[in-house]
């Protein structure tokens, strides 16, 4: 690592690790920040939103070009700038590490900057603040010291708290903004004491090298409470149960290229947070946290999804998803954490691919999905799935790409999200076997196998409601009715989202074999061990050997192929007849198809120990007669956490509050009184 | 590879899908004549369904007019990921007919795909009974899913992999000895989700058009001509699968170990048996079960989730 002595230069000098064959790489990092930078002021020229949308998309770009290139084994990039206040050097350092969640970032980042540059944005202060966040970002994934992360990582969270408000909000919006802040300062707080913690026991360096050579001496409980520290502060900005009240409340809110970013890139923020302190600065997790990282992605991912399924609002439920997948992320790590712990590097490898694969599959195809829910909300604004339907007429392409990232999301083979999960099931698999060490974390193994396989099935049954519901059969309302396809720059970036899923599931070898290097470097192994023959795999073509496989390129051409000639098959006949579908003899109307709320019926009384669902049915009849005036129906679940914990905790914290003040009489007397008190009480205890 | 490996995976690829294809219908022809003996009728020949496909093939299908592409093209993608998944199962030799290609995870997979493609077709006519067949039937695989999958896991982490071929393999070299009790519970969870699987009593009646009643069916209300046809077929096809599934995750026996023209034929024949073994089993539960209220099929569904976890329980916690 080049550290440059901090009186050289007060800006930040950037400067690659080795300088063979790598000279573009901090010219690709400064053009990113720059063009992020004149986007920002773009914001307030002329013709505003094209121009700062373009070139926070070009600044997107150079970061997925640089996080491409540093995945591929490209040497890592550092370099450090002026000292603050005689404090602490400002530096940065990528790597492969980084170079994983950059893609992700840059990915999501490009496609949702590219969807606006034909849309209007609500004000200058928000199209401005949008590329400063993704600088933000940027920034946050490369920091190397503490002082540097916590300006990035708070310059992050105060920028995404404000393009969630916006210059105008409502008071629900300013509830969910101070729920997000809230939770947000929280986390840092946490992470704060973590990195307080490091500090003291590194000799006061802020440097994240400093701590990764100084974590084997730390004693072994402070070592542990810096680890549960950091990973409940990761934790609460990725937004795993039980710190994820935020989530579903900001993102219905934000707009929805907002959303799209802070749920593909910032909240992967957290997981990288996670792997890089945890793992690579730190190291040396105990069972314990394993487990319960492993537990909390297991309940994340299963009350997630089953939440998701309860929704009708299309954001909101896309963003209980997010909940979803960054449990699929968490269980993937923490069987990691395990299976290194027991000597089955091997497997941990397989299983901490598996983590980093699905953060990149869900940075593309959650972008997707709130990008063409933004699409949708554009075209008819309406969020409630209920008022849509027959959408696939209007917007074709909307409706095929949705439909691509709703199967990513569900775990379909060919596409990408199957093949990080069947990863993620090959991780489980080892530790419930002999890899997880001890009887009780492998049961905890074989009960997160169930897990899984529930919340991919889960899964399915969301995304055919949310795709079927909105796009498929008769609208709903005259507002679906009259809904036309979106801008031609969204529609590019959408169909570019689909693409990757296909592309990213066909490919699935190549990327595991390109994340490898990383892992290993993560885990600490020699390469040999992790890349043991006879351990699962994602390849490209067929492999020989017994060792469970998955050729994901030979599956998917068979599948395509198989599909293709039964289309053409089907297809060639003479003309459909076209007829009115059956309705019992009556005519077809929109209100005779299954709504939402109506199509996660079953789910709903099947899984109603856990959703607790009331229903409510007032029916109010024309005064004298038997004739209906109106039918009102009303249908909501309990959720657990909120509205069993957390809301009683609240009005408790009230009560004690109330309590207090009455101490608090506000006579100058009484506060004389206390402290002469406190005074003898203290004189008393020192005697 | 070298060609003779080549030409071996080809053929045995190639018969095991023509075996199947041709010997699906037929399976689903012998499930219906027991049942129809059991409720002391003669019931249709052995060749009906095979008339039936052929009839639906040569008809003029009818297109709702509210539904667009997905109806259209879905039938493909449940036949198409039907047929992958044939090739991806071991049946008559213990190896996969593609081997190395795709694991029991990926049958998984493929059988999700079938189903996300069929439950979304069914919301495209806008008809009250294609939403309620798709909702129930994601709704009941999500309760089946589990038990699916730790039962699966179970016989894959004996065998220190999920290679399906590689798991049959095996359980041929154990005998007997693989029938230990944890293995007989995944194997009794299995048994239960395949009913779920393939819409038997006591989930769903495969011979219903009561429209209340209908889980699979509802969702090929609207499906006519070769549409009807091929998804028909990938019902028959898929039941085929399921019960070879069955058989090489948990009785492999019979199955040919070597690539010779004698143990291919008699692993054949074997398969053949076994695959009418399982689809008298499920006209029996036909008979003598009636339809479970839909309401209770938590209950069912979360037993064989609780019987796979038992299995999978004893085996990691006394290995």
């Amino acid at each position: 690592m080049t550290v440059l002595p901090s009186e050289v230069d007060p800006l930040v000098i950037v400067t690659p690790d080795t300088a063979s064959g790598a000279g573009f790489l901090p010219g690709l990092w400064v053009a990113a920040v720059a063009l992020f930078l004149l986007a920002a002021v773009a914001a307030f020229g002329p013709n505003r939103n094209r121009i700062s949308a373009l070139l926070s998309t070009a600044g997107s770009l150079c970061a997925l070009a640089l996080g491409v290139y540093l995945l591929a084994g490209g040497a890592a990039l550092s370099g450090s700038g002026g000292d603050v206040l005689g404090f602490s050097p400002i530096a940065f350092r990528y790597d492969g590490l980084s170079g994983v969640f950059l893609v992700a970032f840059g990915a999501s980042a490009a496609a949702a900057s590219f969807s606006i540059v034909d849309e209007p944005a609500r004000s200058r202060p928000e199209a401005s603040a949008f590329p400063l966040f993704l600088a933000s970002i940027l920034l946050v994934l490369g920091a190397s010291t503490a002082f540097s992360f916590l300006i990035a990582w708070e310059s992050m969270a105060l920028l995404s708290a404000f393009l969630v408000v916006g210059l105008r909000p409502t008071r629900a919006v300013v509830s969910a903004g101070n729920l997000y802040l809230a939770m947000t300062h929280v986390a840092t707080a946490a992470i704060l004491i973590g990195f307080g913690l490091l500090a003291a026991g590194s000799g006061g360096s802020l440097d994240f090298a400093a701590w990764h050579v100084a974590a084997p001496s730390l004693d072994p409980l402070t070592r542990n409470l810096v680890l549960v520290l950091v990973f409940v502060g990761f934790a609460t900005k990725a937004g795993a149960m039980p710190f994820h009240s935020w989530l579903p409340r900001a993102h219905p809110v934000a707009p929805s290229h907002v959303s799209a970013v802070m749920s593909g890139a910032m909240i992967k923020c957290g997981i990288y947070g996670m792997v890089r302190l945890m793992i690579d600065v730190v190291g040396g997790t105990p069972d314990w946290l394993a487990l319960l990282i492993l537990g909390i992605g297991a309940v994340s991912a299963v009350m997630g999804v089953l939440y998701a399924v309860m929704q009708h609002d299309i954001k909101r439920l896309l963003a209980y998803h997010s909940i979803e997948n960054i449990g699929i992320i968490l269980i993937g790590l923490g069987s990691s954490l395990l299976l290194a712990s027991h000597g089955s590097t091997a497997l941990a490898a397989v299983a901490l691919t598996a983590a980093l694969f699905h953060s990149i599959n869900h940075a593309v195809f959650k972008t997707l999905l709130f990008l063409c829910a933004g699409a949708v909300i554009r075209a008819t604004g309406l969020h409630d799935l209920n008022h849509l339907g027959g959408l696939g007429r209007k917007m074709p392409v909307t409706m095929v790409a949705f439909g691509i990232g709703a199967a990513a999301i569900s775990g379909l083979p060919p596409l990408n999200g199957f093949a990080s999960e069947w990863l993620t099931f090959q991780g489980l698999f080892g530790a419930a076997g002999a890899g997880g060490g001890f009887p009780f974390a492998r049961f905890a193994a074989a009960l997160a196998i169930g897990a899984l396989a529930l919340t991919t099935a889960l899964a399915v049954a969301c995304f055919v409601k949310a795709t079927g519901v909105a796009f498929l059969g008769l609208p709903r309302s005259k507002k679906a009715a009259e809904a036309h396809e979106t801008s031609v720059p969204a529609l590019a970036a959408i169909s570019l989202l689909a693409a990757a899923c296909l592309g990213l599931g066909l490919a699935a070898g190549f990327v595991t074999t390109s994340l490898a290097a990383t892992v290993r470097t993560v885990l600490s192994a020699d390469p040999t061990a992790a890349s043991a023959a006879g351990s699962a795999a994602v390849t490209s073509g067929p492999r020989d050997g017994g060792a469970a496989t998955y050729a994901a390129l030979a599956v998917g051409l068979l599948l395509l192929v198989a599909i293709a000639v039964i289309s053409i098959a089907t297809m060639a006949r003479v003309q459909a007849r076209r007829v009115d579908t059956w309705a019992c003899g009556i005519e077809p109307k929109p209100a005779f198809q299954y709504t939402a709320t109506a199509y996660a019926k079953p789910i709903r009384l099947f899984f109603r120990r856990v959703l607790v669902p009331e229903r409510e049915v007032r029916v109010e009849y024309q005064p004298g007669t038997a004739f209906l005036a109106s039918i009102h129906y009303r249908s909501e679940i309990t959720l657990l956490l909120e509205d069993r914990v957390l809301k009683p905790a609240h009005r408790l914290s009230l009560r004690g509050a109330d309590f207090v003040r009455k101490l608090q009489g506000g006579a100058i007397q009484l506060y004389v009184a206390y402290i002469v008190v406190a005074v003898i009480a203290l004189m008393l205890w020192a005697r | 590879m070298n060609i003779n490996d080549a030409l071996t995976t080809i053929f045995l690829a190639g018969l095991q899908l023509i075996a199947f294809v041709a010997f699906a219908p037929f399976l689903t022809a012998t499930i219906r004549r027991t049942k129809a003996r059991l409720q002391s009728r003669r019931g249709p020949g052995l060749l009906q369904p095979y008339r039936d496909l052929a009839k639906w093939w040569g008809k003029l299908p009818l297109e709702s007019s509210a539904s667009g592409p997905v109806a259209r093209y879905a039938p493909a993608f449940v036949l198409g990921s039907i047929v992958a998944a044939v090739l991806l199962v071991p049946w008559a030799t213990a190896r996969t007919p593609l081997p190395g290609w795709g694991d029991l995870l990926v049958l998984v997979g493929l059988f999700a795909l079938a189903r996300f493609a069929l439950a979304l077709a069914a919301l495209d006519t806008g008809s009250a009974f294609g939403g309620m067949g798709s909702s129930r039937d994601v709704a009941i695989s999500a309760l089946a899913e589990p038990g699916l999958v730790m039962a699966l896991a179970g016989v894959a982490i004996a065998a220190g992999t999920s290679d399906l071929g590689a798991i049959s393999a095996f359980g041929i070299g154990h005998g007997v000895g693989l029938l230990k009790p944890a293995h007989l519970l995944e194997m009794a969870a299995f048994a239960l989700v395949v009913i779920a699987e393939t819409g038997h009593h006591p989930v769903d009646n495969p011979d219903t058009h009561l429209e209340l009643t209908m889980i699979h069916e509802g969702m090929l209300i609207e499906a006519s001509g070769r549409s009807l046809a091929t998804l028909v077929f990938a019902s028959e096809l898929k039941l085929a699968v399921l019960a070879a599934l069955f058989s090489a995750a948990f009785l492999p026996f019979g199955a040919a170990t070597e690539i010779a023209p004698l143990p291919i034929a008699f692993g054949l024949i074997v398969g053949l048996g076994k695959m009418l073994v399982v689809g008298q089993a499920l006209a029996l539960l036909d008979g003598s079960l009636a339809k479970a209220r839909i309401m209770s099929l938590p209950d069912l569904l979360g037993l064989a989730s609780l019987l796979a976890l038992s299995g999978l329980g004893i085996q990691v916690l006394l290995p």
